[in-house]
């Protein structure tokens, strides 16, 4: 995780509230130029978390070839 | 002679022991014929070849697909002398044997399980999407496996994979795969899917996800289940049963998380997709501006106009009222008492001139 401590999808939910922003009756030409910026850099975050996140694989130590 | 004597049971106990010592299990192909379960336990058929016969039983939860006369089977089984004197096989595991048998087999308990409503599309729950805890059951030595982490990987990344390493083909399969399952529901943690899967096959290699009882386990799972056995074309009845069945254990991952690139490829074409946007409303708004402005000019001109003809107006009339525009359309201004006999100034245009009042009439 980059920079701050929300999640991907809370990033990916601010982005989308603000995408949904220019389609509403809210829209504001005065605002509209900050908003694209915060949608810049919330894209660009969630693009630096996505590339940066691995799975991390465990085999379980458990046998299932045997009846416990 | 007298000295090996035996009873009749030590007898039937002596050539049990030599057959169980000579053939401790052995395969055998045959058809089978009268075909029955008795209370609900036991399963009686024959195991027959254009000559010859033999008797077989075993235990109702021994059988794990569906059998009926005249299908072609192989069972695993050991030799036993009754104690009635009775020869039969003492089945442990059968299984159907040929495309034919195995497609019919597959059909029986399909239809089976059908009408009990383990397939109903009511029972099937939606997978978490995308999950954070996952558990895959398969062979981590099978090239299925490592297309599904390949696939994951390079899709998706953030999730806990607890791997349950077992057979995927062969006789132990099933079982293995039941008790992973089992373990996997109910552990202290439990992950939010679990996943099976195995990559293609032959009918046979693929016959594990057809056992009865496997197919129990996946659907009575209370963990979501997503099942990707095999190529596109193959059905299993895990299949049928799991929360989510995928093509292949590729198609798995692809089912599980979304992709990455994808997401972030389509997140930059939707704030790219802003700019023409702003663009247009900017052109709006400036269009706008723009009209309102030229509406003022307009009204503003409109107003000087009409100022400037009524200032016209007024210097017309004032035109006309100058002294110097009467007398230049030929009338002449008299200044002086107008009797007889006095002097008088009279002013036209272009002179002055002195004159003396010699007559007055009233008009």
């Amino acid at each position: 995780m980059s920079k701050n401590d929300k999640t991907i999808q809370e990033k990916t939910d601010e982005l989308n509230a603000i995408m949904s922003w220019f389609d509403g009756d809210d829209f504001a030409l005065e605002l509209a130029l900050e908003k694209f910026k915060q949608a810049e850099i919330l894209a660009k975050d969630i693009e630096n978390d996505l590339s940066g996140l691995k799975n991390e694989i465990d085999v379980i130590k458990q046998r299932f070839d045997i009846e416990s | 002679m007298e000295k090996n004597l035996l009873s009749v049971s030590d007898f039937i106990a002596l050539t049990n022991q030599t057959l169980e010592y000579a053939y401790p299990s052995v395969a055998i192909e045959g058809e089978v014929s009268e075909f029955k379960v008795s209370q609900g336990k036991w399963v009686y058929f024959k195991l027959k070849d254009d000559t010859s016969t033999v008797n077989c039983f075993m235990t109702l939860w021994q059988l794990r697909v569906a059998i009926e006369d005249g299908m072609k089977v192989v069972v695993l089984a050991s030799p036993k002398l009754t104690d009635w004197g009775g020869f039969s096989l003492t089945v442990k595991s059968i299984k159907p044997s040929g495309e034919g048998a195995i497609k019919k087999s597959f059909e029986i308990l399909k239809a089976k399980l059908q009408k009990e409503g383990l397939f109903n599309p009511e029972r099937k729950r939606v997978l978490p999407y995308p999950p954070s805890h996952i558990a895959v059951i398969s062979s981590t030595a099978a090239a299925g496996y490592a297309d599904f982490i390949k696939i994951l990987n390079d899709r998706w990344g953030g999730v806990k994979l607890d791997v349950a390493h077992v057979q995927v083909q062969g006789e132990s399969a099933p079982d293995q795969m039941i008790r992973a399952l089992e373990y996997l529901n109910t552990r202290e943690v439990l992950p939010e899917v679990i996943v099976i899967i195995r990559g293609g096959g032959s009918a046979d290699d693929l016959s594990a996800f057809n056992d009865e009882k496997l197919v129990r386990a996946v659907a009575s799972s209370r963990i979501p289940t997503l099942v990707g056995v095999g190529h596109e074309v193959d059905e299993s009845l895990c299949d049928l049963a799991a929360d989510v069945s995928a093509s292949t254990p590729s198609n798995a991952a692809q089912v599980l998380v979304p992709d990455k690139v994808d997401l972030i490829n389509n997140t930059n074409r939707r704030i790219m997709g802003l700019i023409p946007k702003l663009d247009s409303v900017y052109s709006r708004e400036i269009d706008r501006t723009r009209g309102i402005i030229d509406s003022v000019f307009e009204a503003f001109n409109h107003k000087i106009n009409r100022q400037l003809e009524v200032v016209a107006g007024i210097n017309n009339t004032l035109a006309q009222l100058n002294p110097e525009t009467v007398l230049s359309r030929g009338y002449a201004l008299i200044r002086g008492v107008v009797s007889v006999g006095e002097s008088i100034e009279i002013e036209t245009k272009s002179n002055i001139i002195k004159a003396e009042v010699k007559d007055v009439k009233k008009r």
